[in-house]
């Protein structure tokens, strides 16, 4: 090799370990999940506002098991550790990435392929700094990054619970990743940069609802995991706090103080509904991961932590979208007008075709549904998305809220429609009731379904 | 929810839970059985009723969202003109087989009929693509709505 190469060569190389050197600091150093706040956070101990974790008022006299149950609601640990149907908590719901897929682990109290032999100390160690008795690292898809706010006492509750269900023998699966994503030691390094292990701290200069809603956004329902984009180096961003982050084929929307893209405009009752029954009037219904969280954890959630968590959720800054703003007024009532007509003219009127005969029924052709709230399209973030995520993922799973009023079900046309078929209904829904016609192509929706896919 | 329901141009007064679909009221508690049960999830057309004139699926209308609407069943739509011509064409061109979606096309049709007095080919297909039909009468249903409108001997 000629000296000129090797000097190129060189310097190359010293410029790419330069911009790592650079990124990583500016990662690594980059803001945690609750430093938008204004003021400084001291120690648990010498906060003196009432205590922002552990369990509500109510239950603090309750049994550790009952505390640990709600705890474990409340950090949604049921939602991972249990397939679709399956056993709870035993394990093997699988996260699909571009690089492979990682299953979640037993967490059951069985002692051969569960957590049976835990100590509370390898307990903490799993939970919070993601490593396993044997010294091996989990992969970040165990949102250890979050829960290792959570105090002690409220992790070992929910060891408490867990150790109280029936064991479940249930072997772990094998992770399918490929190189380098296979190399568990790897991951010491992604905890050193990015895994703080660090314990909650409260914000004297926040109201105590804003502490207990930290605590209970950051160190136990982990927004951030799903709604905060990641960096480079797959880390929560949190100069990006709540701004929207596309994870297992879903779209979790910006939740931050934005007008129109996030939550800004909300109504607080409208978001406290939301999250605690799965719906709220013209903002549709929980679907995919999202609708799972409520089902599982945030239904769980006493008024005053509810209360909380919306009160701090509603603290955190804009960030603007990069979707457009929704359409809030309804398509006319015949199918020839409206913007999707134009592209039924296209020739192409698939999409309206089983718009017909699979959606009209509830959906009207306005969008607004004449059978229930619910069913209305019409101003819904996931219908003004032109990527048209979530509605193909909708289409294809259908919607099964287990909330207890009124009936918020819709079929999953997965298996009738395929791939081309999901895509024109798509493009021709968001055309119709949303901002802007998605261009989903038949390869789109089949990599959505496999993103999502649990078997 | 307790109140009264306008079925038909008649008040009835009913109790039920809020959550109670349409078509069980009317069913069940008012003996209205000439509207169908199909699938129970707003996808085969069997139950449609006119709710302020729109065809909806009373399977999964909750008895509460109705409120003071006017309901119109297949007992009640031949009292209207669109409903008169569409059962008068059912009937001359016999569509019905075994007859358990009819009451849905019907209404389907009528409400069409109603909004678009003659009905394209198109017209047809997006009113109609929700109601379906096990005995495949498609080809009679649109027959049968062409001569409701005059558009067809």
């Amino acid at each position: 090799m000629s000296g000129k190469i090797l000097r190129i060569a060189a310097i190359g190389g010293a410029a790419i370990v330069a911009i790592a050197a650079a990124v990583g600091g500016w990662t690594v150093l980059g803001p945690g999940p609750m430093a938008f706040a204004k003021g400084g956070t001291v120690e648990l101990a010498a906060y003196k506002g009432p205590s922002p974790t552990g369990v509500p008022a109510a239950l603090r006299s309750a049994s550790l098991v009952k505390r640990g149950e709600y705890l474990a609601r409340a950090a949604d640990c049921a939602v991972c550790h249990t397939v679709p149907g399956g056993q709870p908590y035993a394990g093997g719901f699988a996260f699909n990435m571009p690089f492979g897929a990682i299953y979640s682990t037993n967490i059951t109290p069985d002692k051969e392929t569960g957590i049976g032999n835990y100590t509370d100390a390898q307990f903490l160690d799993a939970v919070r700094k993601g490593i396993r008795p044997d010294g091996t690292r989990l992969y970040p898809a165990m949102p250890f990054g979050s829960y290792t706010y959570m105090t002690d006492e409220d992790a070992l509750a929910i060891k408490a619970y867990l150790m109280s269900l029936p064991p479940v023998k249930s072997p772990p699966r094998a992770n399918t990743l490929g190189w380098p994503y296979n190399q568990r030691a790897l991951l010491g390094l992604w905890s050193a940069a990015f895994s703080p292990n660090k314990r909650f701290e409260p914000n004297p200069e926040q109201s105590p609802e804003w502490n207990r809603g930290a605590y209970l956004a950051e160190a136990m329902a982990h927004c951030g995991e799903c709604h905060t984009p990641r960096n480079i180096g797959l880390a929560l961003n949190n100069r990006q706090k709540f701004a929207g982050a596309t994870n297992a084929g879903w779209r979790a929307h910006n939740i931050s103080s934005d007008g129109d893209s996030g939550i800004g405009n909300w109504k607080t009752e409208d978001l406290t509904a939301y999250l605690s029954t799965g719906f709220a009037n013209s903002h549709g219904v929980a679907s995919g991961p999202m609708g799972e969280v409520v089902d599982y954890s945030l239904r769980y959630l006493t008024p005053d932590d509810l209360k909380a968590l919306v009160t701090y959720i509603r603290s955190v800054p804009a960030v603007a979208g990069d979707l457009p703003n929704r359409v809030l007024t309804a398509a006319p009532a015949s199918y020839k007008a409206g913007p999707a007509a134009t592209l039924a003219g296209s020739g192409d009127r698939a999409g309206e075709r089983i718009f017909a005969g699979a959606c009209a029924g509830c959906h009207d052709w306005t969008g607004v549904s004449p059978l229930s709230p619910a069913a209305t399209l019409t101003g819904t973030r996931s219908i003004n998305d032109p990527g048209a995520t979530n509605v193909a993922q909708v289409v294809i799973a259908g919607v099964h809220r287990q909330v207890p009023q009124d009936i918020l079900t819709m079929p999953a046309f997965g298996h009738s429609l395929n791939d081309k078929e999901v895509a024109a209904v798509a493009n021709y829904v968001t055309a119709r009731f949303g901002a802007q016609g998605s261009r989903l192509t038949e390869a789109d929706v089949r990599k959505l379904r496999s993103q999502a896919a649990q078997q | 929810m307790k109140g009264t329901l306008q079925v038909n141009g008649v008040a009835h007064d009913v109790e039920a839970p809020d959550d109670m679909p349409l078509l069980w009221v009317l069913r069940d508690m008012l003996g209205m059985t000439g509207t169908k049960y199909g699938c129970g999830i707003a996808q085969c057309g069997a139950c449609t009723v006119h709710l302020d004139g729109k065809p909806v699926r009373s399977c999964l209308l909750p008895v509460s969202a109705v409120g003071d609407k006017p309901v119109v069943t297949i007992e009640g739509v031949g009292t209207t003109p669109a409903g008169a011509k569409a059962q008068k064409a059912w009937i001359e061109l016999d569509v019905p087989q075994c007859g358990y979606c009819q009451s849905g096309q019907i209404m389907s049709a009528s409400a069409l009929l109603a909004n678009t007095p003659a009905p394209t080919d198109a017209d047809i297909d997006a009113a109609m693509a929700g109601n379906i039909c096990r005995c495949g009468t498609y080809l009679r249903i649109r027959a049968a709505i062409k001569r409701a409108a005059g558009t067809q001997a």
